[in-house]
């Protein structure tokens, strides 16, 4: 039961870095950036690609799996130079997609649907993380220390001037603020915590392949941030804790193993829908033109 | 204008192509420090897609904006905004869901001239002129329509405007609080700002402007004192047709 708790735990820390990141360009700078999980994805595999074929340090590889996902959000950049609202998400979706297609096909690095197995955890201060209450203290520390740099972020003047130009462009534009590089370093910056939280799953699993990478762990994400209200701190932070726990007690239910995933699934689908019709003009407000 | 004193604004033979039509064409103007310029015209005639063309939201197909003898013309809207043309939208550009003060706040960051440790008193200075220093903690989106606009012109004041293009100001504001506009349009051409205004009430604009451009299907046709536009007949055709005249 313990270690049950601990691995609880762990999901937690992951889930909260990643939830929060998303919370930067969907809560904030107003982006729906469907392509976040791929941001998710590509630190995961830099990290166990880094450790495992290259030998990199825990430190070396943690920190360039964050700017492995970072680089790749200068594409997500330059589709929403160019698209606005619903058609930014779609042409950030079909990123999604490309990433997910390299993940299983271009086996000589990815090892395609296989996976990459054997990732190592870190080996710092003679500490055996492979003792998952070890791994724990680690993963706590990291997420304290991302969920504070995105309290920072959000409360800065930066933080200020995402939730102004989400709410009217136009009026940011007019007040003498770059809101294309505004947006930019938004991606920038979250989906470079979204790689962090990625080294962190590949390095606790030891395991990563692209089945971990779907659109439903975007749809869980996305309802994390929807549902604690986007651009809430503490509101994401409650809310990504709740729906990582919600679906445990249907373990200790009389249900099949394969009927739990697609259940969870559907508690999660079901609080989307439910929290986007009662706060759809919170989520989703008017847009106002010049 | 002294022939000596080079315009704030410099506006040559404009023209602005939307959707197969020229919206503005051929318009030229210019504009001196401290000076406040109405401009009317019928719905249609071009008056706010020119405002846009000047702070640069719309692409410019022809002719030269020069601002303190710097062609814009080609500038995005925020380095426009940089140099010092503010713009006040028609629609209210304020930030609904933050509060009085955030607003407030964001310009005062957006002005370079401020030191960082002046921008609180700033932020105060600036609510206290438009008499929202009680209202600060609360949510923009709950002002009045007045209010949003007495914030929304104080706002770009704060970030160093100082050509403010204001796309009628007094929509939806009520008549006390119309004065409260006009006098701190006043106390802001005063302390050498350029105002210019698009406008529908005719007694607002007789009592802001010294100068009145009229706009008809995107030419200026007119630009002279309010009193010599007021009495001109090429107005009343405009507004109501040869038979009126």
């Amino acid at each position: 039961m313990e270690e049950y708790c601990i691995h609880l735990a762990i999901l937690c820390c992951i889930y909260l870095i990643l939830a929060h990141s998303f919370n930067i360009s969907f809560g904030l700078a107003g982006l729906l950036n469907l392509a976040h999980i791929a941001t998710y994805a590509i630190g995961a595999y830099t990290y166990s690609i880094l450790t495992i074929d290259y030998g990199y340090h825990f430190v070396a590889a943690f920190l360039l799996s964050g700017v492995g996902a970072a680089l790749f959000s200068v594409f997500v950049g330059a589709i929403a130079a160019r698209l606005r609202g619903d058609y930014f998400a779609l042409g950030s979706l079909g990123f999604y997609f490309v990433v997910s297609a390299l993940l299983i096909n271009w086996r000589e690095v990815t090892r395609g649907v296989l996976g990459i197995a054997g990732v190592p955890r870190p080996e710092l201060l003679e500490i055996d993380f492979y003792e998952n209450r070890n791994f724990l203290v680690l993963a706590v520390i990291l997420c304290l220390g991302c969920l504070a740099c995105m309290y920072l972020l959000q409360v800065s003047p930066f933080g200020r001037l995402l939730r102004a130009q989400s709410e009217n462009e136009f009026a940011a534009m007019s007040l003498g603020r770059d809101v294309a590089r505004a947006r930019n370093l938004s991606f920038l910056i979250s989906s470079a915590f979204a790689g962090f939280s990625g080294a962190i799953f590949a390095s606790y699993l030891n395991y990563v392949d692209p089945s971990s990478f779907s659109l439903t762990e975007m749809i869980l994400v996305l309802s994390m941030v929807v549902v604690g209200r986007p651009g809430s701190f503490w509101g994401v932070t409650l809310s990504t804790i709740f729906l990582v726990l919600l679906p445990e007690p249907l373990r200790f239910l009389d249900f099949p193993p394969s009927a739990i995933g697609p259940l969870r699934q559907i508690v999660y689908s079901a609080i989307l829908v439910g929290v986007v019709y009662w706060r759809k003009e919170a989520l989703f407000p008017r847009r106002r033109v010049v | 204008m002294s022939s000596s004193t080079p315009p704030l604004l410099q506006v040559s033979s404009l023209h602005v192509h939307l959707g197969g039509r020229d919206i503005v064409q051929d318009v030229s103007f210019s504009l001196t420090v401290g000076e406040r310029v109405g401009i009317i015209g019928p719905n249609g005639s071009g008056k706010t897609t020119l405002f846009n063309s000047l702070s640069g939201f719309l692409p410019v197909s022809a002719g030269s904006i020069t601002f303190r003898e710097r062609e814009i013309s080609t500038l995005p809207p925020h380095r426009r905004a940089q140099l010092g043309l503010g713009r006040v939208f028609q629609n209210f550009g304020i930030f609904r869901e933050m509060s009085v003060f955030e607003n407030m706040l964001l310009a005062v960051e957006s002005n370079r001239k401020i030191p960082k440790r002046r921008r609180q008193s700033t932020v105060a200075e600036y609510l206290d002129l438009v008499d929202l220093l009680e209202k600060q903690k609360d949510k923009a989106g709950s002002l009045s329509g007045g209010q949003m606009r007495l914030l929304e012109i104080a706002r770009t004041l704060a970030v160093g405007a100082e050509l403010l293009l204001l796309d009628e100001p007094t929509a939806g504001v009520s008549p006390k609080l119309k004065d409260s506009v006009r006098n701190l349009l006043v106390h802001a051409s005063d302390n050498k700002r350029t105002i210019v205004v698009i406008e529908h009430d005719m007694g607002f604009i007789g009592q802001l402007c010294d100068r009145i451009l009229v706009l008809d299907v995107g030419r200026l046709v007119l630009d002279g004192p309010p009193d010599e536009i007021r009495s001109s007949q090429k107005v009343h055709e405009i507004y109501f047709g040869d038979a009126h005249a």
